[in-house]
């Protein structure tokens, strides 16, 4: 059992909390060039992800990195959610995780 | 013929499944220890930080604890890493963002093979398996594997967890601030041991609200101390008298209340122990 190293569930808005921190989040990839891809995050904000390979345009990606800076995150690892996702319930469950829910997650 | 009124009943009333007493009796008890053996089987979501952070209690068949409940049966959500495959079983590690968790499944026919290799490194799974926890490891011993393919499942199994969290502490809760009448409710099973634990002195705060801290009160707190509740003839009445500085007669007097309630029980001569002290 290891809970020392957690990526911590996060919207946009949470990154600046956690910078140079292990997080996770979900984006919808916007643009994509040179292995920096521009993408969108549950709260409708830009975000510059680093690392990443090319990845289906559109689709909802799962990002595990580094918060880099307040709107950039270095990639670990990388998982294509599809084309489906559910991004309201996902930010909900960011701010929860953060919130009144932190003792579950972090 | 059917007219005889008292065949009638007869009929209706012993061969017609209807409610004997004796059948009514034999079918509670099997259905209580059912319903015991439901609650203590059931399937909780959780993360692995709960289960990092789930209390252990004292007894030798070392279960967890969470939000008041024991656990056994899981489930979670997470990234499968450090896969190996072994003749006999399969190991990896489950990483659900909150924490990692080595987990196991043992192969008991062809077919648990096949879904071994199904598991595959970085994969988002979700497991249902046994949680062990033997000299302070806690690992999880599979005994169902799903390879997510709906990520909306990962979202919605979090707020799973959040949800029966929220749930397990509100009983938990509800059970604390009960009046006494509750205790033989049905959720009281599922009560872990602090659960439990509580109720007696609620019931005499909420009795004497308005008096000073009533001597009932005092006394479970006392006989509570961790050094009273080891020993097993449990605390002699000039003690607690004493260390309360009340006299003996009020003493008595607050004891007996607690023993016609069942909190206390005199155990030899002039000592008394608490039911809970285990």
């Amino acid at each position: 059992m290891d809970t020392s190293n957690p990526a911590v569930f996060v919207n946009a808005q949470l990154i600046p909390n956690f910078i140079g921190k292990r997080v996770r989040t979900v984006v919808q990839v916007n643009q994509y060039s040179g292995g920096v891809a521009t993408a969108k995050s549950t709260d409708d904000s830009q975000l510059t992800i680093k690392g990443l390979p090319q990845v289906p345009i559109m689709n909802f990606i799962e990002v595990i990195g580094i918060a880099e800076s307040s709107n950039s995150i270095d990639a670990e690892l990388w998982t294509d959610f599809g084309n489906t996702f559910d991004t309201n319930s996902f930010n909900q469950l960011c701010q929860l995780a953060n919130g009144e829910f932190k003792g579950l997650f972090l | 013929m059917y007219s005889n009124s008292s065949q009638f009943d007869g009929n209706a009333a012993f061969s017609g499944g209807g409610f004997m007493p004796s059948q009514a009796t034999q079918a509670t008890d099997p259905s209580l220890v059912t319903s015991k053996n439901r609650d203590a089987q059931s399937l909780l979501p959780l993360t692995v930080k709960q289960i990092y952070d789930a209390l252990q209690t004292n007894d030798d068949k070392a279960n967890l604890i969470v939000d008041g409940v024991d656990i056994n049966n899981v489930t979670l959500i997470g990234r499968v890493c450090n896969k190996a495959e072994r003749v006999t079983d399969v190991t990896f590690v489950l990483d659900d963002g909150t924490g990692k968790i080595e987990c196991n499944k043992w192969f008991h026919e062809a077919a648990d093979t096949n879904e071994a290799e199904a598991i595959l490194e970085g994969m988002y799974a979700r497991l249902h398996g046994h949680l062990k926890n033997f000299q302070g490891k806690r690992t999880l011993n599979i005994f169902h594997f799903r390879p997510v393919t709906d990520f909306n499942e990962v979202a919605s199994h979090f707020i799973d967890c959040i949800h029966v969290h929220l749930h397990n502490s509100r009983i938990r809760n509800s059970v604390l601030n009960q009046q006494p009448g509750m205790n033989s409710a049905p959720i009281t099973p599922t009560m872990g041991y602090q659960a439990q634990v509580f109720p007696p002195t609620n019931h005499f705060s909420d009795q004497h609200v308005n008096g000073q801290k009533s001597a009932e009160n005092m006394i479970l707190d006392f006989l509570h101390l961790p050094a009273n509740r080891s020993r097993n003839e449990g605390v002699h009445r000039d003690h607690i008298a004493q260390h309360l500085q009340i006299s003996l007669e009020k003493l008595m007097l607050a004891m007996k209340s607690l023993i016609d309630e069942g909190a206390v029980y005199e155990t030899i001569a002039d000592h008394y122990k608490s039911i809970i002290n285990g």
